[in-house]
């Protein structure tokens, strides 16, 4: 690992409780339970605001080094992923805890892919647009938007009914399921480990 | 149709070893330059180490490979 690489990474990190108290006290100042006239906190503000942004670009930087850089990535989420390879048993192990993960994180991938493909509704028509007779729908489809915004691009349905049922993809955010697939790559990997090793 | 090959199982007399110089799990992986886990799981045949640990710990004993690791078909 570069110096410039630790000596940031341990700013990131030492930085991470001021961050937090600067982000509530701006948080507060927004809101404006702090008074805008003192000069000092008017000047505490305007800190916290730069202290914020390079902690971003800060962030920006490590984890776009993160991905280029194998020692620097080795020795920080081997770290953060408790990953031990002391000696061959070890490597071994961690080779098959992380065949194990690999796995299951690909099977829940591509379980969320089919779950933010398919669309089903089911609506009830009013009596006179009704269908041999009927009037109870269930619509199925399947979706695929390259970019989020083609999504919300589409026009809305003019027809008049009474929606039962309706799901248009996954109804957690896309940020929601990176988070849950990073905690689950970590819990994974030390369950199998742990699995591995009793 | 292909022969059913016998099931195999490497066997070790590790324990024996070190019992002899009197040495405890943590001192042998220290001198060997594993981990205590490796030496328990090797005792205990839960892993089988790889050709150059095995001769790691048979020149570290001054021994054959062969009086400490050997194959015993495995009966079902």
């Amino acid at each position: 690992m570069k110096r410039l690489d630790s000596i940031l990474l341990k700013s990131f990190l030492y930085g991470l409780p001021a961050f937090i108290v600067f982000a509530a006290f701006s948080y507060c100042y927004s809101l404006g339970v702090v008074n805008h006239a003192n000069v000092y906190l008017n000047l505490l503000n305007s800190f916290a605001g730069l202290v914020f942004a390079l902690w971003m670009t800060l962030s920006l930087y490590l984890s776009v080094r993160l991905m280029v850089s194998e020692p620097f990535r080795d020795q920080v989420l081997a770290r953060l992923t408790f990953i031990r390879e002391r000696d061959e048993r070890e490597v071994i192990l961690t080779g098959k805890a992380t065949r194990t993960t690999f796995l299951t994180s690909l099977a829940i991938l591509i379980f969320l892919f089919c779950l933010s493909c398919f669309q089903v509704s089911i609506y009830r028509l009013p009596q006179e647009r009704a269908v041999d007779g009927k009037t109870g729908i269930i619509s199925l489809g399947l979706g695929f938007n390259l970019l989020e915004h083609s999504k919300q691009d589409k026009p809305r349905e003019t027809i008049e009914k009474k929606d039962i049922f309706s799901y248009t993809g996954l109804p957690v955010s896309s940020t929601t399921v990176i988070l849950m697939l990073i905690v689950w790559q970590i819990i994974s990997y030390n369950y199998s480990m742990w699995r591995l090793t009793r | 149709m292909s022969k059913s090959l016998p099931q195999l199982k490497i066997v070790n007399r590790l324990h024996v070893l070190r019992a002899e110089r009197r040495m405890t799990q943590e001192q042998l992986a220290k001198e060997i330059g594993i981990t205590r886990a490796t030496i328990v799981a090797i005792e205990g045949g839960g892993y089988n180490p790889s050709l150059e640990l095995a001769f790691r710990i048979a020149r570290y004993f001054g021994a054959d490979i062969n009086t400490i690791f050997s194959i015993e078909e495995e009966t079902k």
